[in-house]
């Protein structure tokens, strides 16, 4: 093994682990076909490439493929000359791979070197399928395997997938058709394939009257010119009968024979054969990892933009709540009704603005005799916020889940969710709940610690701990409210005297620092609301991307195996 | 009783198509922007296909034979036809284009051009009673055919190409036939019975089609035959598995004409029947109408309405949105400023002018009047976001109500329908407060009673005053005092200045707790007024379009039972 093959294992091992990694779950344009690329290259490399360049002088494996009811069984019990595959007229026939190999080459196939996901059987009976059936026989020439592949193109989708497992793992195609088949679409697509690989390839037009073998194979001949496979060597094998072991009459297929012995017999033959189909195999996958790592790319830029779409609907969220809390509107209706109740009438506060000192006494006698009134401003801001926070989640989710569904990749996502994303989690109402509280508490808590010095004083005894909170809330709420304009004049008015009476208790210092821990607590907790909300979406994400190098890891392999093919070819023809 | 009987005739007159196909064309109409739109065309394309075959001659059926490429299509046609008019080769494919075989004198043409097949492949068949001059259309390759084909009489036969060759061309003029054939002859052979191009592209999708299909194992000739049963019962097993159980199998041989007559028979009697034609267009609506009722659900649409309490909840929102309680505190305090006004007492009742009327504050009403009201706009406070909230909350929970037990479409259509007209919020609630009569010039009569007592009250007043200073000027000059009438001992006119001003104040008094209960009642007239104003939004701006949406769904799912029959 040369060193510019051990370097080509060496790139293409990576190559495979990387692949496997790259698993590529969103439904982006083009993903469906870049799944099975990837499938259809792990399984190559597995299967054939990696194998076959470690062990260049394994026997030759050729593999029989075809359609349906094309003969192909009949064909290998012929070559064979013995019946190793069923045969018959019910479709389609063939379930389980039959791999016939000289004695001597056992230990070729019988362990997991190729296709190691199937396991082997050589029982002479049908068996399980899914298992590759081996049957040694001294009538097979030495270094030099065939392969019955099921069926490319009957109802049974599992032949479907195994056939074309099978024929990547080929070293030589024995590609079979009839008079009936000839033009069908799918095998055409298989030998487009090949083509594409350029895997060595031998066409077998099997099942043709005697009358209409020159016309058939002529025009044979002439699709496959047309289709860039002029190098594919093409047999034609006449319908005869079939005997009862399934064989036909061995002169029929004389010519395909001869030439497999004969290449069997030739070492400098066969290697060029396998030499062919390896450089093709190398090349395609070299050029499909470019298609896979524009995949991957498709798939982070994909989940990149999902992943915005939630953020965005989720700052807005937080943004809507962070304003409104802070520009006075929350203190219109229930809350300044309740609080003008707390502090006196409307009307007094309006006329009484200018002369706070004679107001906070008016005030604290108000207070003296309705100590609940604290209370009910108290419910009214838990109430004004919740609603507030339950919308903005509401809305937020409703506008992630319309941005997702706008691309086929996060409507998929959206209804394999197992719940309704495009709505708020269900407790959110009560966490909302519990969290304005908490905040309520935290609130309470702030201004009994500043006053823990100041308790004696008698403003501080007249408002009490929960008149004092509820002022520092009704600041907070208004904190933008100059700003905002004339809407917020009356909330502003109000808010005015919360802080006067919060400043001839604690000093303006104080109080301004109060208003921003409230409300940087506030905020704190609305984000950790929000965040929760935002999770469920970024869960359903998670783990979808693919590893942030992998394109650059994919090209990188893919450079790789250039180099290392250009570096192998002249030793290689030399 | 009459909408049944008149079914009852349809059916009897064989117009059960119709009903079915008027029943799908309401399902599509309504179900278009609703549900897939994908599926809405499929549907239009089978109402459009099926209005057109209806169109057309009812006494021809049209047969396709169709299948693989190398399984005898042509070969079959030949034998039915009795003539070699379509070319058999080796060579695949070998048929590329349609050709049409039409037996008995009624010109086809129509149809054959409806079909699209050209129109130098129509053979036109003469029934033996016929002249062959008097053939409609006696194009240069009509062909005379062979007498004694009675029992064909209206059969249109046409040789589709195939549709598993690498000709792409072949398989889009074969999607195209299938779809328009009245009935689908399936052309299989030894080889390729078991085809997935012909089981998963075309069989399976058909599976509710298999009353108007025939399914034929052609080339029997070329298996062993204690080998053929095997064979067809592998063929019925992969057909049940395509869930065309009930489909008629055939077997033939066009090479050794066994099976034939069979066929033939076959395709006679379903050309006699006359059966073929509405039989497929009732398997073309029930499969996608089949298809719609999966996107649509079932839930009966008793259960899809809005609830009376969501809709109380709605208004109750809105009227929040709308500061109808600050506008009901406003009215009730300008009607009691008014009423001190008309009934305080004269002297310090202007005293209350100067303060201003709270309903002025909110540029509403008072003197304005109700036209110029609507015209500008009022300075009733913008809903803040937290009345935002609880508007768009109140709508979800309407919109969920309702959508609780429609599809996902439906839901999501739901949903949109019911923010549709949101964004004129402000404006309609604007408007509807503007125009709401709060009859805030409205005086009522005691006002103006009361009034005029005060004026006459002060008139007494100020005469009694008036009479005191001329009698404390007659005393002041030391002229005679002139008697004064005295009433139970009191002078008049000190009676009259100091009771005039007592009362005065009394009644002032007075009217002002009576004002109170008015303006308190007035207030509550003016919140229901409002409230009735704010209904009428919600039911235009939410109710409206929902029940729009439930009524496209009631028409979907009735238009779907029709078609499903």
């Amino acid at each position: 093994m040369s060193t510019s093959s051990t370097q080509l294992v060496a790139v293409l091992t990576t190559l495979r682990d990387v692949l496997h990694d790259t698993e590529l779950p969103l439904q982006v344009p083009g993903a469906e076909d870049a799944r099975g690329l990837r499938r259809e290259m792990v399984g190559q490399l597995e299967d054939y490439v990696l194998p076959r360049l470690t062990q260049i002088d394994a026997p030759l494996l050729t593999v029989v493929g075809g359609s349906t009811g094309a003969g192909k069984s009949t064909l290998v019990n012929t070559l064979v000359g013995a019946g190793v595959s069923e045969t018959g007229v019910l479709r389609p026939t063939t379930r389980t791979p039959v791999l016939v190999h000289h004695p001597a080459d056992a230990g070729w196939f019988e362990t997991d070197r190729i296709l190691p996901d199937l396991p082997r059987t050589t029982g002479a009976g049908g068996s399980g399928a899914g298992s590759l059936r081996l049957v040694a026989t001294t009538t097979q020439p030495v270094g030099l395997a065939i392969l019955d592949a099921p069926d490319i193109d009957s109802v049974e989708r599992g032949n479907r997938v195994l056939a074309a497992q099978l024929l990547a793992a080929a070293d030589l195609w024995l590609f079979v058709t009839s008079a009936a088949r000839y033009a069908d679409q799918v095998p055409w697509d298989f030998l487009k394939q090949a083509a594409e690989r350029s895997a060595s390839l031998a066409v077998v037009l099997d099942r043709t009257p005697p009358a209409a073998v020159d016309e058939i194979a002529a025009d044979l001949a002439r699709m496959l010119t047309d289709r860039g496979l002029r190098d594919a060597l093409l047999f034609t094998v006449t319908e005869g009968t079939v005997s009862d072991d399934g064989l036909l009459p061995a002169e029929a297929v004389a010519q395909v024979r001869s030439w497999l012995h004969s290449l069997a017999a030739d070492a400098g033959a066969r290697a060029a054969v396998v030499k062919q189909t390896l450089d093709g195999a190398v090349r395609s996958l070299a050029r499909s990892t470019h298609h896979i790592a524009d995949a991957a790319a498709a798939q982070s830029d994909m989940t990149a933009r999902l992943r915005a779409d939630v953020d965005a609907a989720y700052d807005e969220a937080v943004r809507q709540v962070d304003e409104a809390s802070a520009d006075g509107s929350l203190l219109r209706g229930e809350v300044l009704a309740r609080w003008q109740e707390f502090v006196g009438t409307g009307e007094l506060l309006r006329s009484l603005e200018m002369r706070v000192g004679w107001l906070r006494d008016r005030i604290s006698g108000f207070l003296r005799g309705r100590p609940q009134q604290a209370e009910k401003v108290t419910v009214a801001v838990e109430s004004g916020l919740e609603s507030l926070i339950l919308e903005s989640a509401e809305s937020a989710a409703e506008r992630a889940a319309a941005s997702w569904g706008s691309v086929e990749a996060g409507q998929r996502l959206v209804q394999d969710a197992g719940h309704d994303l495009s709505r708020a989690s269900r407790d959110l109402r009560s966490q909302a709940e519990r969290a304005v509280r908490d905040w309520q508490q935290d609130v309470l808590d702030m201004v009994r610690a500043e006053g823990a010095d100041k308790r004696s004083t008698a403003r501080f005894l007249a408002l009490g701990v929960n008149g004092l909170s509820v002022a520092l809330m009704v600041v907070v709420f208004a904190h933008t409210a100059g700003v905002t304009g004339a809407e917020a004049g009356i909330a502003g008015g109000s808010a005015v005297i919360g802080q006067k009476l919060l400043e001839a208790v604690f000093g303006d210092q104080a109080v301004r620092r109060l208003a921003d821990a409230a409300r940087r607590d506030l905020r704190a907790r609305v984000e950790e609301l929000m965040h929760g909300e935002r999770a469920r979406y970024v869960d359903v994400l998670q783990g979808l991307a693919p590893a942030p190098d992998t394109e650059e890891r994919l090209r990188a392999s893919a450079r790789g195996i250039d180099d290392a093919r250009l570096a192998g070819s002249p030793g290689d023809t030399a | 009783m009459v909408a049944g009987s008149r079914k009852r005739r349809a059916r009897r007159t064989g117009s059960d198509v119709a009903a079915r196909l008027d029943g799908l064309q309401v399902a599509v109409d309504a179900a278009r922007g609703r549900l897939d739109d994908r599926l809405a065309d499929d549907a239009a394309e089978v109402l459009e296909r099926a209005g057109g075959r209806l169109r057309l001659s009812a006494d021809h059926t049209v047969v396709a034979l169709a299948g693989a490429t190398g399984s005898g299509k042509s070969s079959l046609f030949n034998a039915i036809s009795g003539l070699d008019l379509s070319a058999v080769g080796v060579r695949r494919p070998t048929t590329s284009t349609t050709m049409a075989c039409v037996w008995g004198a009624e010109d086809a043409g129509a149809l054959l051009d409806w079909l699209g097949v050209p129109k130098r492949h129509q053979v036109e068949r003469e029934s033996t009673l016929d002249e062959p001059d008097t053939s409609p259309d006696p194009s240069p390759d009509t062909v005379s055919g062979a007498p004694g084909e009675e029992d064909l009489h209206g059969l249109v036969l046409l040789d589709l190409p195939d549709h598993d060759s690498v000709e792409v061309s072949h398989h889009v003029e074969v999607d195209r036939l299938v779809a328009m054939a009245d009935l689908l002859v399936w052309v299989l052979d030894p080889q390729k019975y078991a085809d997935a191009a012909l089981h998963e592209r075309y069989l399976t999708p058909l599976r509710s089609h298999a009353q108007v299909m025939l399914v034929v194992l052609n080339q029997t000739d070329t298996v062993a035959a204690d080998r053929f049963p095997g064979m067809l019962d592998d063929l019925r097993r992969i057909l049940a598995d395509d869930g065309l159980d009930g489909v008629t199998v055939l077997a033939t041989s066009a090479a050794t004409g066994a099976g034939m007559p069979a066929l033939r028979q076959e395709v006679a009697a379903r050309v006699a029947a006359k059966e073929a034609l509405r039989a497929r267009i009732r398997a073309d609506a029930v499969a996608v109408a089949m298809r719609m009722r999966d996107a649509n659900g079932d839930a009966h649409p008793g259960e899809v309405a809005v609830a009376r309490s969501r809709k109380q909840e709605l208004v109750d929102s809105f009227a929040d949105a709308a500061a109808v309680p600050t506008v009901v505190r406003a009215v009730e305090a300008s009607t009691l400023a008014r009423a001190r006004r008309a009934t305080g007492w004269p002297l310090t009742a202007w005293l209350s002018k100067l303060r201003p009327d709270p309903l002025k504050r909110l540029h509403l009403g008072r003197g304005a009047g109700k036209e110029l009201a609507t015209l500008s706009r009022t300075s009733v406070p913008q809903a803040s976001p937290v009345q935002r909230a609880r508007v768009d909350s109140a709508v979800r929970a309407v919109s969920d109500d309702v959508s609780d037990g429609l599809t996902r479409p439906w839901a999501a259509a739901v949903r949109r329908a019911s923010v549709s007209r949101l964004h004129d919020l402000h404006d309609a609630l604007d408007t509807a407060v503007a125009g709401a009569d709060l009859r805030a010039d409205h005086t009522p009569l005691w006002w103006q009673a009361v009034r005029a007592v005060q004026r006459g009250l002060i008139l007494v007043v100020l005469a009694g005053a008036l009479w005191l200073g001329v009698l404390a000027v007659m005393g002041y000059l030391q002229l005679p005092a002139p008697g004064t009438p005295d009433f139970r001992g009191f002078p008049v006119p000190t009676l009259m200045l100091v009771g005039g001003v007592l009362v005065g104040v009394l009644l002032a008094l007075g009217s002002r707790l009576l004002a109170g209960v008015g303006a308190r009642a007035k207030a509550r007239a003016v919140d229901r007024s409002l409230r009735t104003a704010i209904g009428e939004v919600t039911q235009s701006l939410v109710v409206e379009p929902i029940e729009t949406e439930v009524a496209a769904y009631r028409s979907v799912r009735e238009g779907l039972a029709a078609a499903l029959g």
